[in-house]
């Protein structure tokens, strides 16, 4: 072993130096990333404040919000949150039979496995700007406005490379024996998707959805040209809906410092509905990890 | 119930008035119509469209902005009824069906900040329209110095719009040219730009006249100063060319012409080809007509009586103006 | 029947799986699609290579756009990739167990703040740093609009996505191997140093590709601080203007000018040749890696 001849001081000196640095490197990036996020947040909070009021959260706007009065972002909270719950479902329904196949159904060196991950990568990595000129043509293609279902199907695009590779992660790392054993008790493949595969990934599997979710809702250039926008709540799949990343764009873009108040206001409501959100899946993970097996 | 009746009757008389087509009871008409468009016309639009539904309970309009190229592209996508766009329509637009009916004007003014060293001189002093095409398009007018005359060293800093917009192309075609021509450091919006020069006292910028002065008191936002442009070219701003102390005066001076124009310009609402729906041709027959009393109180500027019969005719009874 | 519908669902997620390559295929060809207007009256070298955009005169350069493109990611990763990897290490391991179980929550709230929030931000704090603090230092003019603005907000995006997946390469290690390299006498930095990163190598470089991605596709954060000026950049400081950034910005206008549409959906098509390249590259070193550990 090389450490053998270095019990001289000066190498022992030297060692202890560099693990000092290190420490110093690592204290210092971590405190640089917290930092930079505290920093974030504490702007929006601090910039958003003298528009904190109740009244954000539970109107829609009237007359005249964009131009300084009154009126709340609940049709922004509502249609973000339609939007959001929609596209991810939908990701959902796409990602999981394929991840789900690729783990269960393929070889282990599989060439189709291989390039169906290999077509994730190259998806996960597409600007959400194309995303949403895709979305643009195909609506013209098909005929269909600006609406909430042109919305959901444009970010369930979005999402379905990142859910994809967030559940592929959890459930490479299945090990081996849990699905042999299952196997060798009888059960076929979808069996042992549904009723092993997917118990033992459960808190994966949500963390995915998750982290989905909270792409999906925030991003704007994806919806910009695909899910319109209106000051009412929708009331049907076809209608213009409001977003909460549109809406903050919006009234960012306005000459009244009310209403550029009134975005980051929107902003740290767009940020307590993710962190309320990933706090309530954590809970609801916590309940379903009885069934993993560590 | 007093304000439904005298609407009624204001439809109905102006609609004798105006043109020849059968006029159905305003208060009969529902329907949904969607704006998307220019962020010079939005508070304008926001305004109108909430006048308009107070009249006509039953129709109901959204209203979203994103830009004049958006709202060019939606308007011939199909994908809403109007779209909102700040400067003149292209050829290529009017061959995919562009239909513009102009609605209001406003201007494009350009901005310094307050804390430019040279303020109070230029102030006295003014930039002439080659000056301007110095600075923003052939690059040789590079410091605040240079143009006073003086030695010394402060380089002016140019800022234009990241984003296709209708007031950078106005701004352009003050200059004969088109916003691919301006140079400087693209910020993203128009409040975007404001505060880019807000930041920099060396800056220089340009703004619609609605993101330049504040709403409720009528002056200048604050850190920006407007930049006056010296009309006649005498090398000092008459008084007749000081129009920019409030946001009324700046108004004023766009409507007795002596602003020039561009950068002051007409703001179109686009369809595609001459409108059917009944509820967006009421609409825009509402806009050049009754509308039009709410605009100076929005900080636009009216268009003349002939601009506004061409508009009615276009949609009325009349042929399809291309 | 329980075998049927074992086959019969192998089946259906079959043509399930086939859409992310499906996808990726009708998203190359629509854009291919839509360039072949502008293929067909300039050569791909002088779109490539040219450094004039005016399109009005029919001038369609996009090298200032992918050299934009290429500086902003660059710059990203080489501030992002060390603060990552100095984090995780840390996180995963020197620091006491409360710091970690309070830093990965707030770690992962950074990962879901919409991108609008930090254009906002970079345009309050980033871009009067790099001009009225760094530039001077290096004694250049800068308007705080630049290329390293546009780095250093999009690392900021990208530290959740690499920290994130670091760290669960990190847990994957099992701890007999950090034990038995301590009790050997090496220092813990030393231990890391030569066992956890030796180990870990393949899923870090997994995750920097992560990173490298998500770089390549954020467009509206960057497009908000890195001055859009369509030339080719002469350094850090100076404004530059990605490929997705000249997409959002001109989007609208494709229906103006003629040939502008066939030109930024080129644009497109190049971005998502660059990611596909990108993943390709990634894929390979993986594949080596993995051949290697063998």
């Amino acid at each position: 072993m090389k450490y053998e001849h270095e019990l001289t001081r000066g190498r022992i000196k030297h060692r202890r130096a560099v693990e000092i640095v290190a420490k110093i490197a690592m204290i210092g990036s971590t405190t640089l990333v917290v930092g930079s996020l505290l920093a974030i947040i504490g702007a929006i909070i601090w910039k958003s404040l003298p528009a904190l009021k109740l009244s954000m959260i539970t109107q829609s706007p009237k007359g005249g919000y964009y131009l300084g009065k009154e009126g709340g972002i609940l049709n922004a909270i509502v249609g973000s949150l339609y939007l959001g719950l929609g596209a991810t479902a939908l990701a959902l329904v796409f990602s999981l039979p394929v991840v789900l196949y690729l783990n269960l159904y393929t070889k282990k060196k599989s060439r189709f496995a291989g390039l169906t991950r290999f077509a994730f990568d190259v998806l996960w990595g597409i600007p959400s700007i194309v995303y949403g000129a895709f979305g643009f043509v195909l609506m013209m293609a098909v005929g269909l406005r600006a609406s909430l279902l042109a919305g959901i199907i444009t970010v369930a695009l979005l999402e379905l490379p990142i859910m994809s590779r967030a559940i592929d992660e959890v459930m490479v790392l299945v090990p081996r024996e849990l699905k042999e054993a299952s196997f060798a008790l009888g059960a076929t493949r979808l069996e042992t998707a549904f009723k092993v595969v997917v118990r033992q990934c459960m808190p994966g599997i949500l963390t995915a959805v998750l982290i989905a979710f909270g792409r999906g809702i925030g991003d704007a250039a994806s919806v910009l040209f695909t899910a319109g926008f209106t000051d009412r709540i929708p009331t049907s799949l076809f209608q213009p809906a409001a977003t909460l990343p549109l809406a903050i764009f919006f009234q960012l873009g306005t000459p009244f410092p009310e209403v550029q108040q009134r975005a980051y206001a929107s902003a740290a409501v767009l940020t307590l509905l993710i962190l309320l959100i990933s706090i309530a899946s954590r809970l609801l993970i916590r309940k379903l990890t009885k069934h993993v097996i560590k | 119930m007093k304000k439904l009746i005298s609407a009624i009757a204001c439809f109905w008389i102006i609609a004798l008035a105006a043109s020849p087509i059968p006029g159905a009871a305003a208060a009969d008409i529902s329907g949904n119509l969607t704006l998307s468009g220019a962020w010079a016309l939005y508070p304008m639009a926001l305004k109108w469209v909430e006048e308009f539904q107070k009249i006509n309970p039953g129709v109901k309009i959204d209203v979203q902005a994103g830009g004049a190229g958006k709202g060019i592209a939606d308007a011939l996508a199909g994908m809403v009824d109007i779209g909102m766009v700040s400067r003149n329509v292209q050829p290529a637009e009017l061959e995919k069906g562009a239909f513009p009916v102009a609605v209001t004007k406003d201007a494009v003014i350009p901005t310094l900040s307050v804390r430019n060293p040279l303020l109070k001189d230029l102030l006295a002093r003014g930039l002439k329209k080659d000056e301007f095409a110095g600075v923003w398009i052939t690059k040789t007018v590079t410091s605040w110095d240079g143009l006073l005359g003086r030695t010394g060293k402060a380089e002016i800093h140019v800022y234009t719009r990241s984003d296709a917009c209708g007031a950078a192309e106005t701004w352009a075609a003050y200059m004969g040219k088109h916003q691919e021509d301006l140079t400087g450091i693209g910020v993203y919006g128009d409040p975007g730009l404001a505060d880019a020069v807000k930041r920099d006292p060396l800056g220089i910028g340009f703004n619609n006249v609605n993101f330049a002065y504040d709403a409720k008191t009528l002056k200048p936002v604050e850190g920006i100063v407007i930049c006056p442009i010296d009309i006649n070219g005498n090398g000092k701003v008459d008084p007749e060319e000081s129009v920019y102390g409030t946001r009324d005066d700046i108004t004023g001076a766009i409507a007795r012409n002596v602003y020039p124009s561009p950068p002051a310009r007409d703001l179109y609402f686009v369809t595609k080809g001459k409108p059917q729906n009944p509820v967006l041709v009421e609409f825009l027959k509402w806009v050049l007509t009754e509308g039009q009393k709410y605009v100076p109180e929005t900080g636009y500027i009216p268009l003349s009586a002939e601009k506004l019969a061409e508009g009615l005719s276009a949609i009325g009874a009349g042929p399809a103006k291309k | 029947m329980r075998l049927f519908k074992d086959q019969a669902a192998g089946k259906l997620m079959f043509l399930l799986a086939l859409f992310p390559s499906f996808l990726v295929l009708a998203i190359i060809f629509g854009l291919f699609q839509k360039s072949r207007a502008i293929l067909a009256i300039r050569s791909v070298g002088r779109l490539l290579f040219s450094s004039g955009w005016h399109p009005l005169k029919g001038e369609f350069g996009l090298l200032p756009f992918i050299t934009g493109t290429l500086w902003v990611t660059f710059v990203a990763l080489v501030i992002a990739i060390p603060i990552s990897l100095f984090t995780a290490i840390y996180l995963s391991e020197y620091a006491p167990r409360y710091v970690r179980d309070l830093a990965k929550p707030i770690i992962d709230l950074l990962a879901g703040l919409p991108s609008v929030v930090f254009g906002v931000w970079g345009i309050m704090v980033i871009v009067p740093f790099v001009g009225n603090v760094l530039a001077p230092l290096f004694g250049v003019y800068s308007s705080g609009y630049s290329i390293l603005a546009g780095g250093i907000v999009l690392a900021i995006m990208i530290f959740p996505t690499i920290i994130h997946v670091s760290l669960e390469v990190f847990a994957s290690i099992p701890f007999a191997l950090r034990e038995t390299s301590l009790s050997l006498g090496a220092t813990q930095w030393e231990t890391v140093h030569h066992v956890v990163l030796r180990k870990g190598a393949q899923g870090v470089m997994a995750a920097s590709i992560l990173g490298l991605s998500r770089a390549f596709g954020e467009t509206m954060a960057v497009l908000m601080v890195v001055g859009n000026v369509p030339m080719v950049p002469k350094s850090l400081f100076s404004p530059g203007y990605p490929l997705p950034a000249l997409i959002a910005n001109n989007y609208g206008e494709m229906m103006s000018v003629p040939l502008y549409d066939s030109a930024l959906m080129l644009a497109a098509l190049v971005l998502l040749i660059v990611v596909l390249a990108a993943s390709v590259f990634g894929r390979w070193i993986l594949i080596k890696a993995e051949k290697r550990a063998e």
